[in-house]
């Protein structure tokens, strides 16, 4: 327990720090929120390629998906009193049923056959919505999301409020901060501890089990299947949280929130980090889209330099930025940054 | 009516044997290195621009001759400096790399020749039109076709006649007996991986004058072309020509009958042969496993 104790609040002070952090080197309050909301995602990815083994080339038909559930329940469901609570609530469940759909029949295969289905799937998906043209507006996106208030109780919040001002000097002003940022870095935070929780959990000792040894598993009576199965979905519903949120913190979806690009910018983004480490998929996400930010401002070949990241992160990085850093403070016996870092608790 | 489903049959059969020389490479080099290969469509785009500027500087024919030595050239020197420490890493780790290794050269080609699609000319002596009972057909796409199968049949020979051939195919079913007999499986799987590439890079300056080029294209056709080896059946030659045939001729009708479907269809084609028929079509159950 109270390694779960300093494992929040560390990562609960980075939260708080971070939009202040990238403010002198270039980037800004907003960028901040949207590493935040797509970090969930990755988070999600991680859990199956990392916990799992299992590397989805599909997960923007969750991430889009929850966005365009999320934006029709807000655009059609609740025209007068939106919601933010049940339009997310919403694009999350939905996206865990299309998991649960999708999960029954993807879960059998494998490898390049896991990856090649599951692009599979989400190409149909974007098929499916861009021709859903009465639905969801085909190629030209669903615009004029409500701007859905967060209720409690009878009280509602406005997430486009800004914190009051403070000057920061070179780490800019408090009022930069929509109320956005602290709503959506709750969330992620507890989204943290839930992976957490789940990894650290029988099912996450089981999970990692089959990953390693698939047959071994089956053999001492455990069934592959319905844990990949349930990791499936735990990850679908994850980056459908993300896609909802980002759907109503942007105000519009676009189909490419559905896109073979977007399901490639999660594994980049959590390779980068670190596969298996729970935070890398947050570092990961904030050190490639603070990246993209700044320097696609300068040079017109940004994929580029993705791209080389990438591959320098794959064959001489493989535990990415976490994992490295990880290894590193064990060789010289910081025990105590690992201990921080360790995606389970209690573990040496 | 008639005459555009004959048009979409030919369409399909040119888009369908583009896939198989893609396919083909692909497929050999999983069944020999056991390597899952993303950057196969990068051979095909590098191949498409080299045969583009080489033609513009010393004509077509140059450009079909320069292709396929530069992509080999380029797939050797990638196979030696990285690929190789990784045969005997998982599927995953190697789908991410060379998943990067494609994104590198397509945002590098972006670099290079701007983002926008280009097309170079048919060759003039073929830039007429052949006429098939009611309708004309371009005799470019006509020589092209003929020309891809030639090429299939010269890689079953050297897959059939030949020492290396012989190797490649004993390696596809038990490497490790292979290893064992004495075969030099790593010299054949060098020359088969360069070349493999060497027909996607031929391929790929032969079919620019169809399908123009940009980027994008090595994504473009090496989706549809593991569609096709994974519908075909993963490390099989003839379920590779199969399963090309099938998906270009289905992308192609489909065109004909609801075009935005096109694009679609032949996932849900490998999504029903992935659930019923997980080996693929002409596929030995043995080599899934791996």
């Amino acid at each position: 327990m109270r390694g779960t104790f300093r494992f929040l609040l560390l990562t609960a002070l980075g939260l708080i720090v971070f939009p202040f952090i990238i403010h002198p080197i270039g980037g800004y309050a907003g960028l901040a929120t949207q590493v935040v909301i797509v970090s969930i995602a990755s988070v999600g990815f991680n859990l199956l390629l990392g916990e799992a083994g299992m590397l989805s080339y599909g997960q923007a038909m969750f991430y889009g998906g929850g966005g365009y559930v999320t934006a029709i329940l807000l655009l059609r469901a609740m025209p007068e009193h939106p919601n933010l609570w049940l339009a997310v609530l919403g694009g999350t469940v939905a996206t865990a049923f299309i998991a649960g759909v999708i999960g029954t029949l993807v879960v059998r295969v494998y490898g390049i056959y896991f990856a090649l289905l599951t692009l599979a799937f989400a190409q149909m998906i974007f098929f499916i919505v861009e021709q859903a043209k009465q639905w969801t507006n085909g190629d030209d996106g669903l615009q004029s999301i409500p701007d859905a208030p967060l209720w409690f109780g009878p009280q509602s919040v406005d997430l486009q409020a800004t914190l009051p001002p403070f000057d920061l000097g070179p780490f800019g002003n408090l009022s930069e901060i929509h109320l956005w940022y602290p709503f959506a870095a709750v969330v992620l935070l507890l989204v943290l501890w839930f992976v957490r929780t789940l990894n650290a959990s029988q099912f996450g000792e089981v999970l990692a089990a089959i990953r390693e040894n698939e047959e071994r598993s089956a053999f001492v009576g455990f069934i592959p299947a319905r844990y990949r199965f349930a990791a499936f979905v735990v990850a679908g519903a994850l980056t459908g949280l993300a896609g909802s949120l980002r759907a109503i913190y942007d105000g519009v979806v676009a189909v490419e929130g559905l896109g073979i690009d977007r399901s490639g910018s999660f594994v980049i983004y959590t390779v980068v980090g670190g596969v298996q480490t729970l935070l890398g998929p947050v570092v990961g996400t904030a050190v490639i889209m603070y990246l993209e930010n700044v320097l696609s401002a300068h040079t017109g070949s940004w994929r580029l330099i993705e791209g080389v990241i990438f591959v320098l992160a794959i064959v001489f990085m493989p535990g990415g930025i976490v994992g490295t850093l990880r290894s590193a403070g064990a060789r010289k016996g910081r025990a105590t940054l690992r201990k921080s870092l360790d995606p389970r608790p209690g573990a040496p | 009516m008639l005459e555009a489903y004959a048009q979409a049959l030919l369409n399909g059969l040119v888009l369908g044997l583009t896939y198989v020389a893609i396919a083909i490479g692909l497929t050999i080099v999983f069944g020999t290195l056991r390597l899952v290969n993303f950057a196969h469509g990068a051979f095909y785009a590098i191949g498409a621009y080299v045969g583009l500027v080489v033609a513009q500087q010393a004509g077509i024919v140059a450009g079909f001759v320069a292709a396929p030595i530069a992509v080999a050239i380029f797939a050797v020197l990638l196979d030696r400096v990285v690929l190789r420490y990784f045969y005997q890493r998982d599927a995953t780790s190697q789908i991410l790399l060379t998943f990067g290794i494609a994104l590198v050269v397509q945002e590098t080609l972006r670099v290079i020749f701007g983002g926008t699609a280009q097309r170079y000319p048919v060759p003039a002596e073929l830039a007429t039109a052949v006429v098939l009972g009611s309708f004309a057909y371009p005799a470019y796409r006509l020589v092209f076709a003929f020309g891809v199968i030639v090429l299939i049949i010269a890689v079953w020979l050297f897959l059939e006649r030949t020492n290396y051939g012989l190797i490649v195919r004993a390696g596809i079913r038990d490497r490790v007996m292979v290893q064992l007999l004495g075969g030099n499986i790593r010299a054949a799987s060098t020359v088969v991986f360069a070349f493999g590439a060497a027909i996607a890079g031929l391929v790929g300056a032969a079919a620019s004058p169809i399908y123009s080029v940009e980027p994008t294209t090595g994504f473009d056709f090496l989706v549809p072309s593991f569609v096709v080896v994974v519908v075909g059946g993963l490390g099989s030659f003839w379920g590779a020509v199969l399963g090309g045939i099938l998906i270009g001729e289905l992308q192609s009708l489909t065109t004909v009958v609801f075009a935005p479907a096109a694009n679609v269809v032949i996932y849900l084609c490998m999504a029903l042969v992935l659930i019923f028929r997980p080996q693929g079509l002409l596929g030995e159950s043995e080599v899934i496993k791996q």
